[in-house]
């Protein structure tokens, strides 16, 4: 592990000082009303990945919010039920996981894109392309990740069936993905930071598709901002000013990356500066003025729709579970 | 003939709102501030009301982005040519208030050729500075070697004191900035 240290000890600045006292009082900022709430739970995760998410603290205290937390929703449990039942208010997932949620009726609503990629899949020989999985023993943690509607989207893509060309095989309790193949019992895994970082200290370089790169995954965003669908409804301002923190954060990662880095290790959400700055400088967070939110949404709904995975219309999802109002709103007034 | 005046008023329709999705939009009142500029003069928002006005934060001592951004301000102040000073103000606010007193700010400003008649740097109490970066948006932490972490976020504010417009770190195209400050320029 390698904890370089930084001057910008941004995090661990803010609670030595009192954040509140360096960054004034909330609600004040006189543009728009102050947010209906000064409250706002966001997930505790170890995706790092969503580096914009725990960087957030001081961009949202400038937007009004004086109580934030990181809620730990527990392990293997989707945010989008934690979301759903009120318990967040606010977490980040791949679009088609979100577009899953819609389908079951959570009720939950996509905001905006963070970010494209960050997803590997690493492969064993002879695999060498997503048609390759055909017949493979593809490792995922459970039906129904992330991880699973990715490969099948991917799948899907390419001409093949996931539900009958591909086997799954899911993680047994108290066992990762991540370890079933680096133990050889699965032939491929889609990784999400720092699972790919860990596998190639594992000495596993083999990948066969990097999302941040490869196309069509490199033109949609890959994972959206998304809430309780009431806090959204109910807390427009708030909401608004909650987005505007977030691609704030997201644009300090994008200038400052080894800042940002220190500050994930800083504030507990990984213990290696290392595979954060790797994914950091890797992941392109200034993408959210110039992506479509709406258009890769729609894109993932329509490739679950496709292989199958969907029961309800994706366009009544899409309509129901979305609202690019304060994406779009932001676009036109905070340009980067 | 209703036909065409149909046909006429939805023409005009479309104009009409093609023109204000072209207009930047408006986000609210601009927070006012008083604080005290290179020459030890206190200024206002108020007192620039009538001009078009970027407000920026920024710190001397800052090592890397500060200076891209100030640097791309002064290539903008250059181009604007006339306008600079007698339609257009730029206000780069330190938020490092207790070393960027009024006289290390005028050898900045001096240094970057900034032209003064257009173009104020400001100062003020930690307190007073630390009120107007939170209502303008913008989050300050010190950091642990002197250096002070803080959102790069420049404003622009209309002739009526009206927040327009936010571009947000320092690689935004510099030709939409000016482009953005002539067009509130001249609007009614």
């Amino acid at each position: 592990m390698q904890i370089r240290p930084n001057r910008r000890d941004f995090l661990a600045g803010l609670s030595a000082a009192g954040a509140a006292g360096i960054l004034g009082t909330p609600g004040s900022l006189a543009a728009e009303g102050a947010p209906e709430t000064t409250t706002i739970r966001l997930k505790q995760s170890a995706a790092i990945c969503f580096a914009p998410a725990y960087v957030v603290e001081p961009f949202l205290r400038s937007e009004g919010f004086a109580d934030i937390q990181y809620v730990d929703a527990g392990l293997g449990i989707p945010s989008g039920e934690v979301l759903a039942r009120g318990d967040l208010d606010f977490d980040i997932t791949f679009a088609g996981t979100v577009v899953h949620h819609l389908d079951l009726g959570r009720p939950v609503t996509a905001v905006g894109g963070l970010h494209v990629g960050c997803y590997e899949l690493f492969a064993r020989e002879p695999i060498r392309s997503v048609r390759d999985l055909k017949g493979r023993r593809v490792g995922i943690q459970s039906i129904n990740s992330s991880a699973y509607f990715y490969i099948s989207i991917m799948a899907k893509h390419v001409g093949l069936d996931p539900n009958e060309d591909i086997e799954w095989v899911t993680s047994p309790e108290g066992s990762t993905a991540l370890d079933l193949f680096a133990a050889g019992e699965t032939e491929a895994f889609l990784g999400f930071p720092p699972e790919p970082q860990e596998l190639r200290s594992r000495g596993h370089r083999r990948v066969v598709l990097n999302t941040i790169v490869d196309r069509p995954w490199s033109q949609y965003f890959c994972c959206m901002i998304y809430g309780n669908a009431a806090w959204v409804r109910e807390h427009p301002v708030a909401t608004k000013r909650f987005l505007r923190a977030m691609y704030k954060a997201a644009e300090f990662c994008t200038a400052e990356p080894e800042a940002a880095a220190q500050q994930l290790v800083d504030g507990g959400f990984t213990e290696h500066y290392d595979y954060a700055l790797e994914t950091i400088e890797s992941v392109p967070y200034d993408l959210w003025h110039e992506y479509d939110s709406e258009d890769a949404m729609r894109f993932y709904a329509l490739r679950l729709h496709e292989s199958g995975m969907l029961n309800s219309n994706p366009n009544t999802l899409l309509a129901d579970g979305t609202d690019w109002r304060f994406v779009n709103e932001l676009k036109r007034e905070l340009k980067a | 003939m209703l036909a065409l005046l149909t046909s006429s008023t939805l023409v005009l329709a479309h104009e009409a709102a093609d023109q204000e999705e072209q207009r930047l939009p408006t986000i609210g009142a601009a927070p006012d501030f008083a604080l005290t500029s290179q020459d030890g003069a206190e200024v206002t928002l108020e007192a620039l009301r009538g001009k078009v006005v970027a407000v920026t934060f920024i710190y001397t001592s800052c090592p890397d982005v500060c200076p891209m951004l100030t640097d791309k301000m002064a290539r903008v102040q250059d181009a604007l040519g006339p306008d600079f000073g007698t339609e257009i103000a730029f206000v780069s606010i330190s938020v490092d208030p207790e070393h960027d007193t009024p006289e290390v700010l005028k050898e900045y400003a001096e240094a970057l050729d900034a032209d003064l008649a257009g173009w104020t740097f400001l100062t003020g109490t930690p307190a007073a500075v630390r009120d107007v970066a939170h209502r303008y948006g913008v989050a300050v932490a010190p950091a642990a070697d002197g250096q002070v972490d803080h959102t790069l976020l420049t404003t622009l504010i209309d002739r009526h004191g009206t927040m327009r417009v936010q571009y947000l770190g320092y690689r935004f195209d510099p030709e939409e900035f000016r482009h953005d400050l002539l067009d509130l320029v001249n609007e009614p």
